[in-house]
């Protein structure tokens, strides 16, 4: 967060040397990268590249066959689970919100469980969290199954801030969205980036989320990961990398990057 | 409340700094509470309106929030660090409604909604039942008229499924079975003087009605719950639609090989558990009596007559098609979510097993007229 330390080149995340692999497939190989504190990382590569397995490892939730991953300096199965949920959000791919819960009870599950605050101060900061995510607060007493895709994504991610997470991962944020809500929710993403100060990792295939949104994009090819800011890979000679950033698809998310960096 | 022990707490100072309170420290969703409530303390004595944060470390936003409130109530802040102030900016930008309150219902009220609630849920249901079963009759009855389209692979493995698959479980049962009853028996008629009685009891209970019921209601838990279950999935994927745009019926395919399926094994099962039952008994009569096999036999057979045989094994295909068409009735019922898939199985389950015990009862009813 902005407000609870100051903002220098430190590393928030890293990860080192991770292997992962199911049965005789290998899907990483050595792994390494580094998340800055208060960027916003793109993870990217191709369907069954390893894109979610990885985010999985980086968040404690698989154990990867070898490496480790250090969040804040401390290997992540060592960091308690109070202190993980306050370092931590998640937004899953299909929002993962408790589908028993309303939407402003998923918001307020962990801080109900991780505080002691009373119950109104408990709604209040739910609401406003309902808020930042871009939903009134009168949809809090919806069911998720009563939510459109992008609301869904929106409760989702109200509830991964619930507990003002330095580090924010997001999976797919973007998918199965029209191009507008997806507009939506990346420029949200960037507003919490720079009023927040939080840290994203993204892991994403949509070309309009890493051109406009990611300071650094890592893209997994070949069982490893390529690291570097958006405009060297752009320049990259690798024949996938090249092919991806610079597709059919690309062409639109380029007219995006251009329009957005004009102000920037 | 789990607290984290690795991180020390956050801490916070109210301090007086001429006529206006300074904040030190932390302003977090953990020292929120004590910090509202050392403030409210601060100001019952004082006067001052003013809040310095300049000495503020950290500041989240259930920290901004109150902040921002009690900017509202015209607390001025001052020496606010750029930091913080964009949270703040952030925060009190936002358009803050309190959530809204779920309408309270009286709980008279509340009771005669679910009463109606669950006398249209029941009307709904037996409109379905017969809806379906008529279904379902009509669909076998075509495939019987034309049997190039019974679909003979998918009925198999469903005989494999609910059948050969269940012969342990079914005979493991029905041998307990018979030992419960063999056991009572014993101890009940000891007295009179009647142990010998047992074996009639084992025979003639094991072969009217335990051997069908225990294999109905583990059929109904095992296969009929899977029926809901897969037709359900199916459904809440739009595998289902799917069948219908490409002009398949999914009765046809799905409905009807399970169904004769599981009527074909419920009465073969029932044989099995029948054999398994006058087993079991055989050998708890060596164990309790020391009736040598030859004899037992021989007592079984004075004991019981075909009808006894044949009364047990009547009911099985009966029942069989009421669990079949119980389960995959509530596999269509699915509605999108997973939530409903468990929900439908519970109900198929509990339905499939009531009606089959209300069936069997009726059954009792019915022989006892007719004197068989």
């Amino acid at each position: 967060m902005s407000g609870k330390r100051p903002r220098k080149a430190e590393t928030i995340l890293s990860a080192r040397g991770i292997v992962n692999r199911f049965g005789k497939q290998e899907v990483h190989d050595k792994i390494s990268l580094d998340v800055v504190r208060g960027e916003i990382f793109g993870i990217a590569g191709g369907s069954g590249s390893g894109k979610s397995v990885l985010l999985k490892t980086l968040t404690g939730l698989h154990q990867p066959n070898a490496g480790k991953v250090l969040l804040d300096g401390k290997t992540i199965e060592t960091i308690g689970p109070a202190e993980r949920a306050s370092l931590i959000g998640v937004l899953f791919q299909q929002g993962a919100l408790f589908s028993s819960l309303s939407v402003a009870q998923n918001v307020m599950l962990p801080i109900r469980e991780y505080t002691d605050l009373s119950t109104p101060d408990q709604e209040k900061i739910a609401a406003m969290k309902l808020e930042l995510a871009g939903m009134s607060a009168e949809t809090g007493i919806k069911f998720p199954s009563e939510l459109s895709g992008g609301m869904i994504k929106r409760a989702a991610l109200a509830r991964s801030l619930a507990l003002d997470p330095e580090i924010l991962f997001l999976d797919e944020p973007t998918s199965d969205l029209d191009p507008l809500t997806a507009s939506g929710i990346d420029a949200m993403i960037g507003k919490l980036n720079q009023s927040l100060g939080v840290t994203v990792v993204v892991v994403t295939h949509d070309l309009t989320t890493l051109f406009t949104l990611c300071d650094r994009v890592g893209v997994l090819v070949d069982r490893k990961i390529t690291i570097d800011t958006l405009d060297q890979l752009l320049r990259s000679d690798h024949p996938w990398i090249h092919e991806f950033l610079h597709g059919p698809r690309a062409q639109g998310a380029m007219t995006a990057r251009k329009q957005i960096h004009g102000n920037r | 409340m789990q607290r984290a022990s690795s991180q020390p707490p956050p801490t916070f100072a109210v301090t007086e700094s001429g006529d206006r309170l300074a904040l030190k420290g932390a302003l977090t969703i953990r020292t929120l509470a004590e910090v509202e409530h050392a403030l409210q303390q601060w100001w019952k004595q004082r006067e001052s309106r003013a809040l310095d944060l300049g000495e503020l470390e950290s500041l989240d936003t259930p920290g901004a929030l109150l902040l921002c409130t009690l900017h509202d109530h015209d607390v001025e802040l001052t020496r606010v660090r750029p930091e913080h102030k964009a949270l703040l900016d952030l925060v009190g930008g936002l358009d803050l409604k309190p959530l809204p309150k779920s309408p309270h219902i009286p709980r008279w009220r509340e009771l005669i909604i679910q009463l109606g609630r669950g006398a249209d849920e029941a009307w709904r249901d037996a409109r379905d039942i017969v809806t379906f079963v008529g279904g379902v009759a009509s669909a076998i009855g075509h495939a019987l008229i034309h049997p190039g389209e019974l679909r003979l692979p998918s009925i198999s493995r469903q005989v494999t499924e609910t059948g050969i698959n269940a012969l342990p479980i079914v005979g493991l049962l029905a041998v307990m079975i018979s030992i419960v009853i063999a056991y009572q028996g014993v101890a009940q008629l000891r007295p009179y003087g009647g142990e010998d009685l047992t074996i009639d009891l084992v025979a003639v209970s094991v072969l009217r009605e335990m051997g069908v019921l225990i294999t109905a209601i583990m059929v109904a838990g095992r296969s009929g719950s899977a029926f809901t279950a897969e037709i359900g999935v199916m459904k809440s994927r739009e595998e289902i639609d799917a069948l219908k745009v490409m002009g398949l019926d999914p009765m046809v395919m799905l409905v009807v090989p399970r169904v004769i399926g599981i009527v074909i094994t419920l009465p073969l099962l029932t044989f099995y558990a029948d054999i398994m039952g006058l087993l079991g008994g055989g050998v708890i009569g060596k164990a309790l009596l020391g009736v040598s096999p030859t004899q037992y036999l021989e007592h079984v057979r004075q004991a019981v007559d075909g009808s006894d045989f044949f009364v047990g094994l009547f009911k099985a295909p009966i029942f069989a098609f009421v669990i079949g068409v119980i389960g995959c009735m509530h596999g269509m019922r699915v509605r999108g979510s997973a939530e409903s898939v468990g929900r439908e199985t519970t109900r198929a389950v509990v339905k499939a097993i009531f009606l089959v015990i209300v069936l069997d009862a009726l059954f009792s009813i019915l022989f006892e007229k007719l004197g068989l």
